[in-house]
């Protein structure tokens, strides 16, 4: 039991037991619907969850240090009629330089955010509410209530939406679907490797204490700002590539299903602990349950946001409440279980002298 | 101005009344363009009609006020809001007579305000992560009960208490915005529940410790928050004669806006109803004029977003203003009390 | 030991002014490598400041700081850090989603590019076992006790090279098991050269573990001693600038009726079977050491922690306190010791920081509060507790620590309670104050009120009290009565008695 303890913490037993709950919901349906594991329910789940997960890496860099990004829908939304209505009056555009569009856009737009949280010490949620507000009014400005269509688009994009990494039978891998995967990798091997990374979780366990000890806070926590804005730019392009068709209400409401995948999967709300792979089991775990619901019960997609919400709530409540019981019992079991503590050592030590 | 007799925060006091001084100079030069834009802008109908068309924004401020000022927040009023207009109108279309429709919305606002304030005050989530959830969640429940359908077809009389005028110009909701705004001046510059609003909000601990029932005092504002939003999602759908799934939606942006910009702390334990009414004037007008000079409702609510990032970092860099000015100036006090922190317990 | 050996850090003329406050005047200090320096000074002396300027918060306004004999610079705590100075405190600076080992390196400008996770458990684990202390290194540190919090703070120092360490007040917090492995890791340290300025309010710590003695007072350097030549009265002599048998003492008062009557109280891991009555007229002190648990027992009595065990009668009544709101209603009030985090609200007035435990009594037959009975109510305080403010409008965030320590004790009084529990009232305040609070703890009691005085100031303790309940460790040690009690009783049975032997020495 012990070593079993030493090895798994409770975050890992939380991650754990939505893998599970992931494969039982997935062994539930498959039951109830006919032609379940098919290619085309796996298609339509990856391709979602790619999008989201882009999004939510981005999303976990700035919950980590305890604060939220409201805005990233909007910066989606932004980035994505952007990069259209550039590449439409420029077919000849090189692919690169408009996923570069995107990304920079992004990028400026986490900047300001950043800034303002950071330096400016305005609280996040007031920031990011604004700026979801401004990003969005500056999208329908720029638009003229015009929309990007797939008719203006290059071939090349919309062939990038469907090009397959590999493909196992009817099973196709998305090339979008492997960039997430390899996002959420790197961005996971950041925080796990990279001072930068364990930074961003000193910053959000204690932030009084990250800055006794003299760390850049404000830049670290503007960085996270941009890199979130960076990646929610490139969720854009890839929101363009598969939908073809953008509006300006593209993507609105997005900063809800990431802040659900991230908190779904485990990230602490006050910051400070989480992990990437968690956030992309939230997004799996949320797109599963919702596309199977709409299949099963033959409910319709509103039911989305009444489910998003519910989730979240069981969420924060689980890790208020049984994770953090956990953690005690770890706690505990750590410092009084283990034959020598250190108290117990130097008080020995004492009684012999 | 601000009669705060019983003194509380008399630094930042001086620092609200040049807040409100601002918003007040702010505020005639708007409305002095706007006069200047057109010649019937300051009659009686048209400034009525001006807040006819935020009243409920501006009657759910009043709560947020409370909400704020208490070191909380309710990011799901929006979502109540539509949620109740869509209630009203999915139970008016399954043929319940109005009276009735109305007094089951009225209670399901009660529900969800004991189940918000269950969540923070009982199990001591935090409010922002919570009223996130409900801000979804809501809103969703709303769609599920009229999915893309938009919903009309009230009885007359609904719709005449929502658009005509009650008595002399003022239709029903502009009289029950005055009556919950003299209620809400009362309470919270008045009475014991208002000091241990911003005592709580200054210091929960200090409160406890001082024999105030800080949950009870919680649960009352999400309860009172949400039945507040309920309503003016009835006086939402009485105006507008149609309730769709996206009624009401972002409206929290505005709201949250009104306080914030009116002087109260985002951080909870100072600010002033003066304040926020100032502020919904500035508001109200700012979007009126935008409206004049043909700004769309979009843009408008960009510049709302921009106004709300202003009114807390203003605030912020008044305060380094201050502290770099008292550091120059006398800084005995504050230091030596500095000191006692180092030392002490 | 310390002998022919060079400082390696010296303080040199030292000076530091804020506005009208002199806090420091020309301090001069030499820290040994191999020696604990022990740096005593009633709060206000300037230990605080002088702290600061060792670790780069504050700059001097003149002197220098030098480090072997070459001035340098200290800008903030990272420059502190590189020049290997460190501090620690008594709330230790953890980050509690973080491992152990994690917590001791992360502070290493020189990680490289990718951390080693497994070189970095083995060197915490490595640093931890020269310190004697074992713990988990992959472990969060959430959940660690104090003590462990502030072995990793040490490690922490050890794996940065530090040559100088400051103690701030490590052992406030700590029980008695705690100090003896603080203690030994010091010694630890000491024996590895390292410097260490040690901080305590405990003269008993101070002399068990010090080799030489600075006292600070207002800001200027008092006294310098060898361990060897120092004692506790000249030490305290030196910081207080009077005579320890200066102290006000209460006067006998008729012993009224029995108040209140605790029997076997309990909760559970926190303290069990205390028992004591509480008479009207008397002043019950509750002595012992920090982590004695006497704060959780007048916690448990005001209804903020609820005892699990034991029965309490109020005036012959069996009463359940399960609030505060509820022992208010009966009539007892807390004077907490924590004036700051919870006992005012400092940016709100005087006037509403005394009304606010009793606001419905200021409640007009409409529910509004009647601002002018509130206001006559705290202006009758002021002039009664001599606080010295120009308004009862002023916001208490104003006042200095004597006169907000007077505003809460009016916050309590107002409440008019039979039953007062005064957690540390003499803490951080300055010395008149001091003699203010007393002479009114007196006042009180001669009307016929009942007092529980908590407190760690043993010679006030015992000036003050009728009777005195010693604890340790969650248990009744004993309870004497004012004839019997003398300093080496109480702090034996304070300690226990297997080292009551040091603690009178």
């Amino acid at each position: 039991m012990e070593t079993i303890k030493r090895y798994l913490r409770p975050e890992q037993i939380r991650e754990l037991s939505l893998v599970f709950l992931i494969v039982v919901t997935l062994i539930f349906f498959g039951t109830q619907i006919e032609g379940y594991y098919s290619g085309r329910t796996f298609n339509r789940i990856t391709t979602t969850v790619a999008i989201i997960a882009v999004v939510a890496v981005g999303e976990t860099l700035v919950i980590l240090t305890r604060n939220y990004d409201l805005s990233v829908g909007s910066i989606v939304g932004f980035t994505a009629y952007f990069a259209g209505t550039q590449l439409a009056n420029n077919n000849e555009m090189a692919p690169l330089a408009a996923i570069l569009l995107a990304v920079g856009m992004g990028a400026i737009m986490g900047l300001i955010n950043g800034v303002l949280v950071a330096y400016g010490r305005v609280p996040s949620i007031i920031v990011t509410l604004g700026t979801l507000a401004i990003f969005r009014a500056l999208l329908v400005n720029y638009s003229g209530a015009k929309t990007v269509t797939t008719d203006s688009l290059p071939q090349w994009l919309l062939d990038l939406a469907r090009a397959n990494l590999f493909q196992v039978g009817e099973f196709d891998f998305r090339l979008m679907v492997g960039v997430a995967l390899a996002l959420v990798v790197i961005f996971q091997l950041v925080i796990t490797y990279l001072p930068f990374g364990r930074r961003l979780y000193a910053i959000g366990s204690n932030p009084e204490a990250a800055r006794t000890a003299g760390f850049p806070t404000q830049r670290i926590v503007m960085t996270a700002y941009v890199l979130c804005g960076m990646l929610s730019g490139l969720a854009g392009f890839m929101f363009l590539a598969r939908f073809g068709n953008i509006t300006v209400v593209a993507a609105q409401g997005m900063e809800l299903s990431a802040i659900a995948a991230v908190v779904v999967g485990g990230v602490n709300v006050f910051g400070g602990s989480g992990t990437m792979i968690g956030a992309l089991l939230g997004a799996l775990m949320i797109n599963t349950l919702e596309q199977s619901l709409i299949r099963w019960l033959q409910i319709s997609e509103f039911w989305r946001d009444a489910l998003l919400g519910l989730l979240i709530l069981l969420a924060v409540a689980t890790d208020a409440v049984i994770i953090n019981r956990l953690r005690n019992l770890w706690a505990r079991s750590g410092l009084q279980a283990r034959p020598t503590s250190g108290a117990q050592a130097v008080e020995e030590a004492g009684h012999d002298a | 101005m601000t009669r705060n007799t019983f003194g509380s925060l008399s630094a930042s006091l001086e620092r609200l009344k040049s807040w409100e001084g601002l918003l007040l100079a702010i505020l005639v030069v708007v409305v002095a363009n706007n006069a200047i834009q057109s010649p019937v802008y300051l009659s009686v109908e048209n400034q009525v009609n001006l807040f006819q068309l935020f009243i409920e924004r501006i009657i759910v401020a009043l709560a947020m006020t409370f909400i704020i000022i208490n070191g909380e927040i309710d990011l799901s009023v929006a979502s109540v809001m539509g949620l109740a207009s869509c209630l009203l109108a999915f139970l008016h279309e399954q043929g319940t007579p109005m009276p009735a429709a109305i007094a089951v919305t009225l209670i399901v606002g009660v529900i969800v305000g004991v189940f918000n304030g269950f969540w923070i005050s009982v199990v001591g989530l935090p409010s922002l992560a919570v009223t996130l959830a409900g801000l979804i969640g809501y809103r969703g429940v709303a769609r599920i009960l009229i999915e893309d359908r938009s919903i009309g077809n009230f009885p007359e009389w609904f719709n005449r208490l929502g658009q005509q005028p009650l008595l002399g110009p003022f239709p029903l909701a502009s009289l029950i915005f005055l009556a919950l705004l003299i209620i809400a001046v009362v309470i919270l510059q008045y009475s014991a529940f208002g000091r241990y609003v911003y005592v709580i909000g200054n210091n929960r601990e200090v409160a406890r410790y001082s024999g105030v029932r800080v949950r009870r005092v919680k649960m009352i504002l999400f309860v009172a928050s949400s039945v507040v939003a309920t309503l003016a999602g009835l006086l939402l759908a009485a105006r507008l004669g149609a309730v769709r799934g996206s009624t009401a939606e972002g409206f929290e942006l505005d709201i949250i806006t009104m306080v914030l910009l009116g002087g109260v702390s985002i951080f909870g334990g100072s600010g002033t109803l003066v304040g926020v009414g100032l502020s919904i004037l500035l508001v109200l007008n700012l979007r009126n004029g935008m409206s004049l000079v043909n700004i769309t409702s979009n843009t408008q609510t960009g510049v709302i977003g921009v106004l709300l990032i202003l009114s807390v970092l203003i605030p912020n860099w008044g305060q380094d203003a201050q502290s770099l000015w008292n550091r120059r100036r006398r800084v005995g006090p504050a230091q030596t009390t500095g000191e006692g922190v180092g030392h002490g317990s | 030991m310390t002998d022919s050996k060079k400082p390696v850090l010296e303080i040199r003329n030292i000076a530091k002014r804020f506005d009208t406050t002199q806090a420091l005047d020309d301090v001069s200090l030499d820290m040994f490598p191999g020696e604990i320096h022990a740096l005593l000074g009633e709060n206000g002396a300037g230990k605080s400041t002088l702290i600061k300027i060792m670790t780069g918060v504050h700059q001097p306004d003149q002197g220098e700081i030098a480090l072997d004999g070459r001035p340098i610079r200290i800008g903030n705590a990272v420059e502190a850090q590189a020049h290997g100075i460190a501090a620690i405190y008594q709330e230790p600076m953890i980050f509690p989603d973080l491992s152990v080992a994690e917590n001791i390196f992360i502070s290493h400008r020189d990680q490289g590019v990718v951390l080693r996770w497994g070189k970095m458990f083995r060197d915490a684990e490595a640093i931890l076992a020269q310190l004697g202390v074992h713990l988990d290194v992959r472990q969060p540190a959430r959940g660690l006790t104090l003590a462990a919090q502030q072995a990793v703070e040490i490690a922490k120092a050890i794996s940065l090279k530090v040559r100088v360490l400051i103690m701030d007040e490590p052992t406030a917090s700590l029980s008695v098991h705690e100090v003896t492995q603080l203690f030994k890791l010091a010694a630890t340290l000491r024996e590895q050269g390292v410097a260490i300025l040690f901080i305590s309010h405990r003269m008993e710590e101070v002399f068990e573990i010090a080799d030489r003695i600075t006292v600070l007072r207002d800001g200027k350097k008092i006294s310098s001693t060898p361990r060897a030549g120092a004692t506790a009265e000249g030490a305290i002599r030196d910081m207080v600038g009077r005579k320890v048998e200066d102290f006000f003492a209460k006067s006998q008062v008729r012993r009224g009726d029995l108040l209140l009557s605790a029997r076997g109280l309990g909760k559970e891991g926190v303290f069990s079977d205390v028992s004591f009555d509480v008479y009207r007229g008397e002043v019950l002190g509750f002595a012992g050491l920090v982590g004695s648990r006497r704060t959780d027992v007048g916690l448990a009595l005001f209804g903020v922690e609820r005892a699990d065990a034991g029965e309490i009668t109020l005036d012959g009544r069996p009463v359940k306190l399960h609030s505060p709101d509820h022992a208010l209603q009966v009539g007892i009030a807390y004077a907490t010791e924590d004036r700051r985090a919870l006992g005012l609200t400092m940016p709100m007035s005087i006037t509403a920081n005394i009304s606010l435990p009793m606001l419905r009594e200021y409640l007009s037959r409409l529910g509004l509060i009647k601002r002018a009975v509130e206001e006559t109510a705290a202006e009758s305080f002021r002039e009664r507790l001599a606080i010295r403010a120009p308004s009862v409008r002023v916001e208490v965030a104003r006042l200095s620590g004597g006169n907000q320590q007077k505003v809460m004790l009016s916050k309590w009084l107002n409440a008019r309670p039979h039953l007062l529990i005064l957690d540390e009232p003499t803490r951080g305040i300055d010395v008149s104050a001091k003699a203010e609070v007393h002479h009114m703890i007196n006042d009180l009691a001669a009307r016929g009120l009942g007092i529980i005085l908590i407190s760690s100031d043993l010679p006030e303790i015992l000036a003050m009290s009728d009777r005195i309940l010693v604890m340790r460790e969650g248990r009744q040690m004993g309870i004497f009565t004012r004839a019997e009690a003398t300093q080496e009783i109480i702090l034996s049975a304070a300690m226990g008695q297997n080292s009551g032997a040091r603690g009178s020495q």
